[in-house]
This record gives structure tokens, sequence and C-alpha cells, in this order.
């Protein structure tokens, strides 16, 4: 059996909408086992982006525990939960959210400047990186120059690149055709075979079908199977 | 990083050319203002502190008490030098006796040129710190000697050594140039001293020790301290010298040392306490400055806030990949640096250019001190102090984001930076309708006291100096010749220009008259004619006539003189003059503006006069003649005939009195240039926001376009926002406009009443160029097609 990488015990997801407190997540139990291809599914506003959000500590939870890699994230300082999701989380996102003014090769080394490695370093991790996604010659080109499923790609070779143990995909798909979808998607399959662990959030039934395990959202609560 | 940090940037400008266009120039021009203005606060808080005594220097100063009010003068008697060596010689190193500065003719070979100098006693070349070049200072003790300055050797002399040369002096003293000084220092009250002569000359020559006692404070005393000695104590020491050496003088003087430092920038006395002077407008401009350079920070503020908005999702962004938040302020503040370091290497190249025109307007010879290590001190402290107003606060601010609400969009409507951003609109346009609202003041004083009623007519008039004996010997001889022309219509003569009077007189007496009264009338002696020359009015009795030979003992005075002599019927009342001479008053004379136009009307008394007195010739061309050169060339050709030796200057009376003008035009002239800046800077802040309103509004205009909105309800729309913000600033503006205004007039005895238009004006200036602003931006929103802004969406 693998480690367990993280587990979330009765989380919760609440926001004050007037005087009323809405929960966004509902007494959520999940493990997540290194290794893992999980699917959230559930129609829109069921809380699978803000589940995701909380995983990667974008957001926190407002009530229970998180566990990651044995530590407990709810306790912790912003600044070793910071420390934590920079060691061991990637992000991809729908909306690929490259920067504008960044050229491909800079997008993909941001992560990098983050961790404070050096220069020489980075060049040759960022030359892996690109020549492993077949995007060589796309380097100096900014994210606009690039079509929708190249974006996609340097975001998630952006995502690959700090060599996180843990990527969350928030409906990496959203945005594309089916073509580049099943790319995508052949994609994350492989690195999940390379042993990356992987949770996306998905409408799509295909999708999710990649994964090992799904998880259904409802109205913030696990649909138990 | 910073490599990384520095390219970002330059990407970022490259493709928000519009927003860092507005950013970087509403900087560029603030920065250039706030350069060209520091350097002149520098050059004029520096005055005289080149010169190598400057810790030590004092002018002596006396206090005396005229009707009550005290008169501070820096006039002195020559006896008042060798009294303060003898008794408190130990307090200063050294005291001299010098004559005013004033303008002579030097002629050698036969060549005539203007110079400034003064008569001093040979210690001014020690407390001065002359530079010798040729000869030695000791020279000056030789009363035929004459020290000339660098400048004034290289235009009277060349390249030739000008040391045993003679040089002629008003065309009457022969002295032998004995020593060259290095120029004073340009920035320094010696900037124009071309030369200096010994007072031992013109003491012996003018047989000064048999004519003038104590009552001719004709001269000025400069005095060099001990290191020891503290102004105030010496002050207090020699205070009552003038007193005890004149028990007769009954003007209860006071003397009193007034340090160097104090010279240029608090020259203004005001019974007998300094009440400032330059420093006023020092403050003044430096207030502007400090404004302006927060006019440009403000825009910054704002303009880099309102973008937020774009770089929103960028935050966000670097935030997930591990972005701490110093780092992102890092990034932006070092982004906000660049472009503050670039705005000013570019300012300081428009200011370097723009700076002669600058100096045109000060009358300043200010430069920009490049070599000077200071001057980069000061730079890179206006460049921090620029970096951390304008961009601090925008850092933090844009670095705060929360990652997943920046990745969705940030909403720019949160609150807090909201109103900060229109709190500054608000303080932006306080400051330039303050500023408008001051210019719109000088301006109307200036016109208004240029309308007063003078009370005499001062076309046509040309006065030429009497500056040699023969031309008052001839004076009648030339008024018949003059007079033969057709040009000419009258001739006269008299002690001052009718535009400027400055001969003052005491000692008189009159029935009625206030025994403890300390009487003090300005007097103009005048050859007959003078009053039918300027046009005056006679309000009663009537004007000097040949026909009374008894004329010669009259007086005309002014109507302020009859007020202040307390005199009902003026006409026929005796006033005795001195003791021994008794004036009867013929005439009262309509009021006539004989000083600056600025300062009320002077009691003042008018005399026949044909001797020795009569500084001027007054020359009264003919209404009807069309060349104006015809007749001066004229006049130029009677007085060399008559005067070949001096060189013949005139003036017109209507440029004399012109020049009264000069420093409030000046005023008005950098007031009205840096309320267009003040004005301009904030407009482009304006702009950039209601342009990035207009961004944020554009679904909400498409959509209310499709409901059939007008394109001038939705420019109303878009504009109400910015008039109310406009309105609010005018009326914190209208109270704070109004005190500075009033106490500016203050200054001015004849002067406007603050009047409501000038305040309306303002207003309407302010709104009218914020509403052409804000409707660029607004129309162009309005007829955009509402299907485009939809569609984007």
């Amino acid at each position: 059996m693998n480690t367990k990488l993280l587990s979330l015990n009765e989380a919760t997801r609440t926001v004050n909408s007037g005087s009323n407190k809405v929960a966004l997540l509902d007494n959520i139990n999940i493990q997540v086992y290194e290794g893992e291809f999980i699917s959230l599914m559930g129609p829109s506003g069921s809380g699978k982006s803000t589940l995701l959000n909380c995983i990667g500590m974008l957001d926190n939870f407002t009530g229970g525990g998180y566990t990651f890699l044995g530590e407990p994230v709810h306790s912790m300082k912003e600044k070793n939960r910071s420390k934590l999701y920079k060691e061991y989380i990637g992000f991809v996102f729908q909306a690929y959210h490259l920067i504008d003014e960044l050229t491909v090769w800079e997008n993909i080394e941001t992560p990098l400047l983050y961790k404070s490695i050096k220069s020489s370093e980075r060049k040759a991790l960022v030359a892996d990186m690109l020549d492993r996604f077949n995007i060589v010659g796309k380097k100096d080109l900014f994210p606009q120059q690039l079509s929708g499923g190249q974006q996609q790609l340097v975001g998630i070779a952006r995502a690959l690149i700090g060599k996180p143990k843990l990527i969350l995909a928030d409906e990496p798909t959203g945005n594309l055709n089916s073509k580049q979808s099943t790319e995508i998607m052949e994609l994350f399959s492989q690195l999940n075979k390379e042993g990356v662990t992987i949770i996306q959030a998905t409408h799509s039934e295909k999708n999710a079908s990649y994964g090992s395990r799904i998880v259904n959202l409802l109205d913030g609560k696990i649909v138990p199977e | 990083m910073i490599r990384k940090h520095f390219k970002i940037g330059i990407r970022n400008i490259l493709k928000n050319k519009g927003f860092f266009g507005l950013n970087v120039g509403g900087l560029i021009i603030g920065l250039t203002s706030v350069i060209l203005i520091s350097l002149w606060v520098h050059s004029e808080l520096s005055y005289n502190k080149e010169l190598s005594n400057y810790n030590n220097i004092a002018s002596v100063m006396q206090n005396r008490t005229f009707a009550g009010e005290i008169d501070t003068n820096i006039g002195q008697a020559m006896q008042l030098a060798p009294v303060l060596r003898n008794e408190y010689g130990n307090h200063f190193k050294h005291v001299v006796t010098s004559t005013r500065s004033s303008d002579f003719e030097i002629t050698y070979n036969e060549n005539i040129v203007i110079a400034n100098g003064r008569f001093t006693e040979p210690d001014i070349t020690h407390l001065l710190d002359l530079e010798m070049i040729d000869g030695s200072r000791a020279a000056l003790e030789d009363i035929s000697s004459v020290l000339i300055s660098e400048s004034t050797a290289k235009s009277i002399f060349g390249d030739d050594n000008p040391i045993g040369e003679t040089l002629k002096l008003n065309s009457v003293l022969d002295m032998k140039v004995a020593g060259v000084y290095k120029d004073l220092p340009k920035n320094s009250s010696f900037n124009k001293l071309n030369f200096i002569a010994p007072f031992e000359r013109l003491k012996t020559s003018q047989k000064y020790d048999e004519r003038l006692g104590w009552g001719n404070r004709w001269f000025q005393v400069f005095t060099q301290l001990e290191n020891n000695s503290s102004i105030s104590n010496v002050s207090a020491l020699i205070k009552d010298v003038a007193k005890n050496s004149n028990p007769e003088d009954s003007g209860d003087p006071q003397l009193f040392l007034f340090p160097i430092s104090k010279w240029h920038l608090y020259s203004e006395f005001k019974n007998g306490v300094s009440v400032g002077g330059k420093i006023e407008s020092v403050t003044v401009f430096s207030i502007i400055g400090i404004f302006i350079l927060l006019l440009a920070c403000i825009n910054f503020i704002n303009l880099t806030t309102a973008n937020a908005l774009k770089r929103g999702k960028e935050v966000g962004v670097r935030k997930t990949l591990g972005s701490s938040r110093k780092q992102l302020i890092f990034q932006f503040f070092t982004e906000s640096f660049m472009l503050i370091l670039f705005s000013f290497c570019i300012a300081l190249t428009l200011a370097f250019i723009i700076l002669p025109q600058f100096n045109t307007i000060t009358l300043k010879e200010v430069t920009v001190p490049f070599d000077k290590f200071s001057f980069w001190l000061a730079s890179l402290s206006l460049i921090i102090i620029t970096a951390i107003l304008s961009s601090l606060y925008p850092s933090v601010y844009l670095s705060s984001f929360k990652p997943v609400k920046a990745l969705k969009g940030v909403n720019d409507n949160t609150k807090s930076p909201l109103v900060l951003r229109k709190t500054l609109i608000i303080t932006q346009f306080v400051i330039s309708s303050v500023l408008i609202i001051g210019t719109l003041t000088i301006v109307s004083q200036i016109n208004h006291v240029k309308d007063r009623p003078i009370g005499f007519d001062k076309d046509l008039l040309v006065s030429v100096p009497i500056n040699n004996s023969r031309v008052l010997q001839g004076f009648e001889s030339i008024k018949n010749e003059l007079l033969e022309s057709i040009h000419i219509d009258q001739v006269t003569a008299s002690d001052v220009r009718v535009t400027g009077t400055y001969t003052t007189n005491g000692g008189f007496d009159w029935k009625g008259k206030d025994p403890n009264f300390e009487e003090e009338f300005y007097t103009i002696r005048a050859t007959h004619g003078f009053g039918k020359m300027v046009d005056w009015e006679i309000l009663e009795g009537r004007d000097f006539s040949r026909e009374f030979a008894s004329d010669s003992l009259a007086f005309l005075i002014n109507e302020t003189a009859a007020k202040y002599m307390n005199l009902e019927n003026p006409i026929g009342e005796f006033v005795n003059w001195g003791g021994d001479e008794t004036y009867k008053i013929i005439g009262v004379v309509k009021d006539m503006v004989t000083l600056s136009p600025f300062d009320p009307i002077v009691p003042t008394l008018y005399v026949l006069h044909h001797g020795d007195y009569l500084n001027y010739v007054n020359i009264k061309l003919a209404s009807n003649t069309g060349n104006v050169e015809t007749a001066i060339g004229k006049i130029e050709s009677v007085f060399k005939k008559y005067n070949p030796e001096n060189l013949f200057t005139y003036r017109f009376l209507d440029d004399e009195y012109q020049e009264n003008f000069e420093t409030e035009k000046r005023t008005a002239k950098l007031v009205g240039i840096f309320s267009i800046v003040a004005i301009f800077i904030s407009c482009l802040g304006v702009l950039g926001l209601s342009i990035y309103m207009a961004i944020q509004r554009k679904k909400e205009i498409g959509i209310r376009k499709v409901l059939g909105a007008s394109v001038k309800s939705i420019w109303q729309l878009l504009s109400k926002q910015f008039v109310i913000l406009v309105a609010i600033s005018l009326l914190i503006s209208m109270p704070i406009g109004y005190y500075f205004s009033s106490q500016w007039l203050m200054e001015y005895s004849y002067r406007i009443n603050l009047n409501f238009w000038i305040f309306v004006l303002a207003g309407g200036i302010t709104i009218g160029i914020t509403l052409i602003t804000v409707s660029f931006q607004a129309i162009k929103a309005a007829i955009a097609n509402p299907v485009d802004s939809l569609k984007t969406e």
C-alpha cells in the first residue's frame, strides 16, 4: 500500500452571506494516497473548485482537520504552509493562467525562482521540461501566440517543473476542444503512471474515467457511493 | 531577480503604452517642475554663502522714529565707522565705510563703459577676502588707486595689462589701476562690484570733512566680527552710538547689526522689526514644489491601483506558483522605481533645457550643478522620496490580493482603494484650484493697479539724467535748442523722476503742528512748467508762475500732505523749513502716484528750484510727433553738444512706470505656469481613471445601450462622478484660496477686494477642464457599439 498523501477529516468551509452562514464544503472526509488519480465530479456550485483550492492551500478550511504528509495543515502558520505547497503541490487551471508578459520559457521557470534555485539548474530543468512536452520551438513565444491546447501544455509544464507530489487540476480541459482534451488527459494519465498524484475537477465523464477513483460532490457534501 | 523584474517591467510598459504614457508623463512634468523649483530655492537659500567670511559679516542698520513709525535704513554717517573702531574695536575684525553701490562712467582712451562700484575704506578687501589676480589688496591704501574686477579688466583692456593704466571716473576723477581681483560670486550681494575705489579719495575731493555731519546718512557700514563675538551682543553694545554721538538728533536712532545671512531673504522691516522679504517667495514656491510632487505621486498611485484589474491575475498566478507577498511587493516596487528613475532622467534633461527660459523669468543665473556631490545626493533623495510616496501603497495593495479571488478577476470596487482614490483626486483638485485662485488674484491685482489713476500724464515723457555740471549750467540753452524742434513740446528739469521720488525731508513747522509730530515729507524740486508738463490737476490755489518772484519761497502740496498737516484751508498758510526759511502754500495738487503704484500716496511738497539739486531734464515730445526716434536723435545731439564727455542715456517715464510691475508680473507668471502644470497633472490622472472606469463599466454601458440609453445619458453617467469630486474639492479649496490670496494682498495698500467672480471663475475653469478630460473617454465609451462590448465579456 502506498503512503497516505493527505487526509481530510470532517473538513468544512463556510462563508458568511449576510447574517447566514453558508457551508460551501460540509464535513468532507477523504483520504488520498500517493499515486492516486482522483476525479472530483459534480454540478456547478457543488464545491469542486473550493475543495481543490482548500487542498491546494490557496484557501483554508474553516473547520475540521487537514493533514498533508502527516503534518496538520489546519494548525500551521502561513509561512510553513506556503513552504509546504511550494514544495509539493502544482496547479493546473481551466483558464491556464499563464502570465501574459512572460514567454513560455519564463512562465515555466517562474516557480523555480520562488524556490531560489540557481540559474544554471533552472536552465537545465526548463530545457528538460520543454523537451519532454515537445515545445522547445515555442519557448520564446508569449501565451497569446499559442493555441489553447499549447497554453495548457505550458500550464502543466509549469505545474510539473517543481517536481510536485500532487497536481491539482481545476477543469483542465474546460476551454479545449475534444482533440486537445484527449491529448491533455493522456498526458495526465502518463504522469500518473510515472508516480504523480493527481486530483482533477471535471464535468466530463469521459475525462473522469481516466482517473482511478471518482468522488462525487453535491451541495458541498460527498455523495456516498 | 531584479533583472527579471526589470525585464517584466519593460514588457509591461511596452504593452500598456497609453497607461504608462499618462503615468510617466505626469511624473516627468512634476519632477521637472520640482527640479527647477529646487534649484531656484537652493540658489536663494545659499545667497552670499560663497563669501568666505559669510559667518562674520554684518551691516550696521539704523532704526529711526518718524511720526510714531519706526523706519529701518542702512544709511549711516561717515563718522560712525571710526567710533566703532575706536571704542568697540575688540569686537570687530574690520569696520568699513562704503558708499552705496552705484553706476559710474569709466573712460579709458575715449571709450566709455558703465561700471558699478563703491568707494570704500581699504579693509573691504579683507572683509570680502578678495582674491587678487594682479596687484595687492594693500594697493587700495593709495588714494589715487582703484581695484577692478577681472571681468571689468577684460571689458576695458581686453588682454592687455591694466596695471598702472589711468581710468577717468564720471569724467572727473583720474584713478590708477593698482589691482585686479577675481569677480565676486554671482549669487551674492556684491555680484556687481566692478571696481573698488578708496573712500578717502571721495572724501577729499568732495570735502566731506567740512560738509557732512551725523545727519548725512549717505553711507553704508560693513563689519566683520571677531570669531568670538555674537551679532546680538555687539548689536546691544552699539545700539546708542549714533544717539550719543549726536544728541540733537530727534529721530531716536538705534543701531543694530544685520548679518549677511539675512540681507537677501529678510530685507523688509516694519516698525523696526524684520518681517521677511524674499523668504516669503521661497516658502511659497517650496510649498508649490512639494504640492506638485504630491500631485505627480497621487497620479502614480491612482493609475497604478486602477491598473490592479490587469495586474490582479498576475498576482494570483504568482502567488499560486509560490511567490511570497514580500517578493511581490519587491517586484512591484522595482517596477515603479524603474519608472521613476526613468522619469527623473528625462525630467533632469528637460529641466536643463528649460533652465535658461526659467532664469529669464526668475532673473537668476541658476545652473544645474552636475559637478557637485550634494546635487546627486539631493537627486537621489528626490527619487527615493518619490518612489516611497508613489509606489509603496500600490505595491502593498497589489500584493495583498487573495490568490483565489485574484484569479477570478479583481473586483476593483473594493472599498478602501476606491475611497483612497477619490480622496486623492479631491486633494489634487484642491491643490490645483488653490493655485488657480492664486493666479487669478495676482493677475487681477496687477490689472487693478495698472488701471489706477496716477494723476499725471506720463506719455511721451523722456528724462535724461544730468550727470555733469555743464548740463546744469547750460540748461536754459539746452532747453531753448530742444524747443526749436517740432518734435519737442516742453522741457523742464527736476531733482527726481516723477515716476520714482525718493528724496524726503524733515524739519518743517506750521501753524497747529503738534510739537511731538516727527514729520517726513517727500519733496520734488522742479523748474517752472513742471506741473503743466506732467499735466497735474490743481484742486485749489494756483501753479507756480514766473509772474510771482515770491514763488521761490512757495509750496504746492498734494492732497495727502494737506491731510497729513491737518490743514483745512491750506492755501495761504506758511510753513517754516529748517528754521530760516518760510514758505507759503499756494496750491493743492491732486494726488499723483510718484512711488510704486502698489504703495499708498505719500505727503509731497513741490518746490520751485533752478539750482544744483536738479538731476534730470524732462522732455515732453510733441503729441503729434510721428517719429519718436527723430526726436530722441535730436535730444541726443543737443546733449552731446553741451556734454561730449558723458554717455547719453534716457528713459521713457512710461517704461519706468511699467517696471513697478515687474516683480508682480514675474510672480504671476511663475504661479500661473505652476498652476497650469498642476491642473495638467491632475487632468492626466483623471483621464487615466476615466479610461479605467470605462473599461470596467464596458458591460454595464453595453447593457444600458441595448436597453435604450442615449449617448448623452451615458456621458452624464460617466462624468457625474468626477464632477462631484471636483465640486467637493472646490468647496474645500475656496476658503484656503481665500486665505492665501488675502494674505498676499495684505502686502499692498492699494489692492482689490477679493471678488466673488475670482472663485466662480476658478471653479468654472476647474470643472470645465475636468469635464473636457472625462468626456473624451465617456463619449468614446458611450458611442461604442454595444454588441462589441457585450461580446468580449
